[in-house]
């Protein structure tokens, strides 16, 4: 799967579990500090992209990405 | 350049007085910190605008809210962080950006998890330095201003304390929200309260700076987890008390001293880091409290009532059996049950009934009532014997308990004496007790409380307050062969130094030694002997034997050149019996020490304290009853007496039972010594001096063996 493929899913999910739009989203934008995730939300987002790339990821490990970008790279990893 | 110590005092002025503050990280989901934290802030109706900063939401608790701090358009004088540790880093970074320069960093997840708790911690405290911002936190309750001119509650405590004169600094948040409960049931009030947490940039000591200029502050208490500097924390507590007189009480938790038992000399066996501590805060003025009640019953004496100008104790009361074992409290603290005057005897004689004990403690009896109360309280306020008053109470069906209490709070107002108040039991006096606190009365639920506190606040005003610490420096010592010794011992990588090069350091810092050499071979022994006289010690000297009596390696009162050759053999024989691969240096051959009194003097190293000088009977008194004292080198112009005369056993060396007083003149200059010697060589970890044997006045003392670990 080509990498600009992988972050518009990224965004998709991130659009879908925070509800907001899309456009809203940037590359480097950190889930807390810039799209306003809480605790809650950050485990529906590792939920999400596990869903979405039908992948089983290191919880503990997952939780630690905190960007869009960090979030591409991690998932690339398991496809 | 400024320092971090100067900018946190600068930047704490925002801390506590802020024109505006913005909260990072905030929601709108309530009963969450951030949430709390902004409503907590609206509810105290603080002086000023508030800025939330959430990247979701636009409005929060009907206050307009920023995406990002820097997006703020007006200059925000403190930023609380309460965004998850995480991320708290970036939104420190963007308050560096905006130009705050004074945070509270509320998150938690810092060095309290471990290593990446720890690397968090050195992150933000890069930002702060790289900003010159100044941080209380991270993981902390925040803090609160009771100036009613600030109204600052930027915490996330359930209620904002009533204004009053005590500044509480604590490091554990969860405890601030149970002192504030504690406090608020007793009406006690706070001027700035702190919850400091990781401490990880500004610690205690800046904050007790801060506070020693507050002008509402005029208690400081603290509750303490861990002493990062103890030198440092005694430094600031002599600073504080010698420039502004504030009293500072401390909990300090952690009462039990691990690894004491791993020591391996007597001092560091009966140094643990507890007693250190009691002794350090002792040195350096601060009153140091076991539990929150103790600290609060201190608190309320030093915050209420103006300091009592002698010992010498009025006690009122209405029932005999209070009466006494007030008197035996207060006996028991050092007071004084003062002696009435003959107009203060003639006043009572005239206003209580025949039946009333009229000398001092004063029964106005079962059934007395306001009035009789008032006519005790006048009579002994004015009483210039008096210099405090004790008021008992315990409810009689005639005790009319509130118009007591209302008359305690007038005859307080009119009087420039300390009145502190027990009224004993629970529910009939509750409202009466009530009446007591609201006024600032001190009230004790046991007179035994009443009487420590009113020691403690005589004992402060009178023997701490406005004694300036001067510490003692010796002189004549001879620091270079010393640190020849030492040096040549360190290079060989020793760790232990026996009696034959223990006693070249201390000779070297003037202790007074006895003449000695060693011996390779019996020959050499008998030529030391001939040189000293007989008789002579003979002692095995070797890095591996640490108990050398136990190995049969001390012979005593050897006196010929036969019984020298002899003895030698005897001790090598022995040893190799008890400790076949221990490696020998030779045979210490030293003089007999005359018959005196044994005492021991030790130096232990303390983590959080430094050098730390024991001192104590030898014996029993220190294999038993541990009978010691300690100080914190160095030692203060009275210290070294201070620490011989404290002890339990110090009758024995004043001169009891027909005995002749020892030369503690010659034993306090040994301590100094000692005292100089652990300050000039931070490398000695423990030193015993034991024994060192004291002779009657005028002839001196002798130390008798010694080992440094280092």
């Amino acid at each position: 799967m080509e990498k600009h493929e992988v972050q518009s899913r990224v965004k998709q999910v991130v659009s879908r579990v925070l509800k907001m739009d899309e456009s809203e989203i940037a590359d480097e934008a950190n889930f807390i500090f810039d799209l306003g995730a809480d605790s809650m939300q950050s485990l529906e987002l590792v939920a999400g992209f596990e869903e979405e790339f039908d992948i089983e990821m290191d919880q503990d490990k997952a939780l630690e990405i905190q960007s869009i970008d960090g979030a591409v790279e991690f998932i690339e990893g398991y496809l | 350049m400024t320092s971090r110590f100067e900018l946190h005092q600068e930047n704490l002025k925002k801390i506590f007085n802020p024109k505006s503050v913005a909260i990072v990280g905030a929601t709108k989901l309530k009963g969450t910190v951030p949430y709390d934290i902004v409503e907590n802030i609206l509810k105290a109706d603080f002086n000023g605008p508030l800025y939330p900063v959430s990247p979701r939401e636009r409005h929060i608790a009907s206050v307009k809210a920023y995406k990002y701090v820097i997006d703020i358009e007006d200059p925000v004088d403190l930023a609380i962080i309460v965004f998850p540790s995480a991320v708290a880093h970036m939104a420190l970074e963007q308050c560096g950006q905006k130009g705050i320069k004074s945070v509270i960093i509320i998150s938690a997840g810092y060095r309290e998890i471990g290593e990446k708790g720890i690397e968090r911690e050195a992150q933000i405290k890069q930002i702060a330095e790289k900003y010159d911002i100044s941080f209380i936190g991270p993981n902390c309750l925040g803090v609160i201003n009771t100036d009613p001119t600030v109204n600052l509650d930027a915490s996330f405590a359930r209620q904002m304390p009533d204004p009053g004169n005590i500044g509480f600094l604590s490091q554990s948040g969860a405890l601030c929200t149970a002192v504030l409960d504690y406090a608020r049931a007793k009406h006690i009030g706070f001027s700035k309260f702190i919850s400091f947490g990781n401490k990880a940039d500004i610690s205690e000591i800046d904050l007790m700076f801060y506070l020693m200029k507050d002008e509402q502050t005029k208690v400081i208490l603290m509750y303490l987890e861990e002493v990062s500097d103890g030198k440092a924390l005694m430094d600031a507590a002599r600073e504080v008390i010698a420039q502004s007189g504030k009293p500072i009480l401390i909990i300090k938790s952690g009462r039990t001293s691990e690894g004491a038992s791993a020591a391996a000399s007597h001092t560091g066996s009966l140094a643990g880091s507890d007693e250190i501590c009691d002794a350090a805060f002792e040195q350096a003025g601060i009153l140091r409290c076991d539990n929150i009640e103790e600290m609060f019953n201190k608190a309320m004496a030093f915050a209420y009532q103006p300091p009592p100008q002698s010992n010498r104790v009025a006690i009122i009361t209405n029932a005999g059996g209070p009466g006494v074992l007030t008197t035996d409290a207060a006996v028991k603290e050092g007071l004084e049950i003062a002696r009435f005057s003959e107009e203060t005897t003639k006043l009572l004689k005239r206003h209580l009934p025949s039946t009333a004990n009229i000398k001092n403690p004063v029964d106005v009896i079962g059934d007395a009532r306001a009035d009789r109360y008032n006519a005790a309280l006048t009579a002994i306020t004015n009483d210039d014997a008096v210099d405090g008053i004790f008021v008992i109470l315990t409810p009689q069906s005639m005790t009319n308990i509130d118009e007591i209490a209302e008359e305690i709070v007038k005859v307080a107002k009119e009087t420039d004496k300390p009145i502190y108040t027990s009224f004993m039991g629970e529910a009939d006096v509750a409202s009466g007790i009530d009446i007591l606190l609201r006024n600032k009365i001190p009230h004790y639920i046991l007179p035994e409380s009443m009487c420590k506190a009113f020691k403690s606040d005589y004992w402060f005003h009178h023997k701490i307050k406005g004694h300036r610490f001067k510490p003692v420096k010796v002189e004549d010592v001879n620091k270079d062969t010393a640190a020849k010794v030492l040096e040549g011992a360190v290079q060989s990588g020793r760790t232990i130094l026996e009696e034959d090069e223990a006693e070249i350091i201390l000779g070297a810092y003037g202790l007074p030694v006895l003449k000695g050499g060693l011996a390779k071979s019996a020959e050499e022994a008998i030529e030391v002997a001939k040189e000293i006289g007989f008789p002579v010690a003979m002692k095995i000297m070797s890095d591996d034997i640490i108990h050398k009596f136990d190995t049969g390696g001390v012979i005593l009162d050897v006196d010929s050149e036969e019984d020298v050759s002899a003895k030698y053999q005897e001790i090598l024989d022995n040893v190799k019996e008890k400790a076949p691969d221990a490696q020998i240096r030779g045979i210490w051959v030293t003089q007999m020490a005359q018959k005196g009194e044994e005492v021991i003097l030790g130096i232990k190293r303390d983590a959080a304290f430094g050098p730390v000088i024991m001192f104590g009977l030898g014996g029993i008194f220190v294999e038993i009853f541990k009978d010691v004292r300690f100080r914190v080198a160095p030692l203060g112009e009275t210290g070294a007496r201070e620490m011989i005369e404290s002890i339990k056993g110090y009758k024995l060396l004043s001169g009891a039972r027909g005995k002749n007083p020892a030369d503690t003149d010659s034993l306090v200059d040994c301590i100094y010594r000692l005292s100089q010697l652990a300050v000039d060589f931070p490398e000695i970890k423990e030193l015993d001096v034991n024994p060192i044997i004291v002779y009657d006045e005028g002839k001196g003392c002798a130390v008798v063996d010694a080992k440094i670990m280092f």
